[in-house]
């Protein structure tokens, strides 16, 4: 006889001791649930959250910052415009974010649940990946600007050789470029911790395709 | 969510509780754990229920939303981890086990179902329930030609555990 066979006449036995009365479910129903849909929502929120926050209140908080982005871009229809992209591409990603989560299904068969919450995990990559880039830009174009304008700065530039005129600038792109890496290695460490498992059974759930 | 719907919730699943309590068996390997799948469950199931539209039928309908759960929701607590076995010691199958009473060749066998992967515990489950290869292929969302073939290999690889 099979294994299987052999364990399937004992399967369907109740096992009274687990068994449950209506008394001990009711209670269960008012828990929150602690699935990694919770928690990846918890976590894309939170970003959304501190990527607009780290965007917009340098804006409002700081007089000198304004100042600043007003000397910089002598032209307002380009900062208008750069407003209005960032301000775009914030409302961009919540609505994806929300059609997606909307798009989780615990009822949907195993693979397509696993797509869906893989898809919502990308788009709260691409997020991140999106503000990642534009804080290394504006790091690197703040610093440049910075150094332009202090003049003691510029003046003790202006006197050093290209060489080393080179390395400053290749310095400060350097340093730049390892903090963003590491900022992204670290949401890709949360990331993978939070979804080691799906990753693996999507993996296996995948390799029976071929 | 209103008390008449609620209590037609809790007296379906405390009708087909044993499932949900099966799921929870061959996911987990202490009481603590299955009380917690029990829970998430439990609280996934009540969430989609009002979509439950009953045009299938809401044990069929349970499998899926208990194996989902136990497969690509659920989020281990740390309790799972540092809790002893059932048992209390860990889990090694000797070959010797396996030709004793059928109470023993049963207990080596849910043993050796535990070793398996989550995927492989989820077409087990399915059949063990008696589904047909389609409404595995269904819920697992692959062929049916597939889940066949994963299931003979699981046939395989349980003989190969229980008989080294």
């Amino acid at each position: 006889m099979d294994e299987l066979d052999l364990l399937k006449k004992d399967w369907n036995k109740e096992k009274e001791e687990s068994k449950l009365s209506a008394k001990d479910i009711y209670p269960m129903l008012l828990k929150k649930s602690s699935s990694i849909v919770k928690t990846l929502f918890y976590i894309s929120i939170a970003e959304l959250i501190f990527w607009t926050l780290v965007n917009v209140l340098p804006f409002f908080l700081s007089e000198t910052y304004r100042t600043q982005l007003d000397h910089v871009y002598t032209n307002k229809t380009i900062l208008a415009l750069l407003n209005f992209f960032s301000y775009a591409v914030i409302l961009l990603f919540i609505y994806l974010l929300y059609k997606s989560y909307k798009s989780i299904s615990v009822t949907d068969n195993a693979k397509k649940l696993m797509e869906s919450i893989i898809k919502t995990r990308k788009i709260t990559k691409y997020y991140v990946l999106y503000n990642l880039v534009v804080a290394f830009l504006a790091m690197v174009v703040g610093l440049y600007f910075g150094i332009q304008q202090n003049p003691d700065i510029s003046n003790k530039l202006a006197q050093a050789g290209s060489t080393e005129t080179f390395i400053i600038y290749a310095s400060i792109v350097s340093f730049t470029a390892i903090f963003i890496v590491l900022l992204w290695l670290f949401y890709r460490l949360i990331y993978g911790l939070l979804l080691k498992r799906l990753n693996r059974n999507y993996k296996e759930l995948k390799k029976l395709e071929f | 969510m209103n008390k008449e719907l609620e209590h037609s919730f809790v007296e379906l699943l405390e009708k087909h509780q044993n499932i949900v309590h099966k799921v929870c068996r061959l996911y987990t390997n202490n009481y603590d754990a299955h009380n917690d799948l029990f829970q998430e469950i439990t609280i996934q199931l009540w969430k989609a229920y009002p979509k439950f539209r009953g045009d299938s039928k809401f044990s069929t309908w349970m499998y899926r939303v208990g194996l989902n759960t136990a497969i690509t929701l659920y989020r281990k607590s740390k309790r799972t981890i540092k809790t002893q076995d059932y048992e209390g010691v860990a889990f090694k199958i000797k070959s010797e086990d396996y030709d004793d009473t059928e109470e023993q060749q049963l207990k080596v066998l849910y043993k050796a179902v535990h070793q398996l992967n989550d995927i492989e515990k989820a077409l087990v489950f399915l059949y063990l329930e008696d589904k047909d290869y389609r409404e595995i292929s269904e819920t697992l969302g692959i062929s049916e030609v597939n889940a066949r073939v994963k299931m003979n290999r699981i046939k395989k690889k349980l003989k190969t555990i229980l008989n080294p």
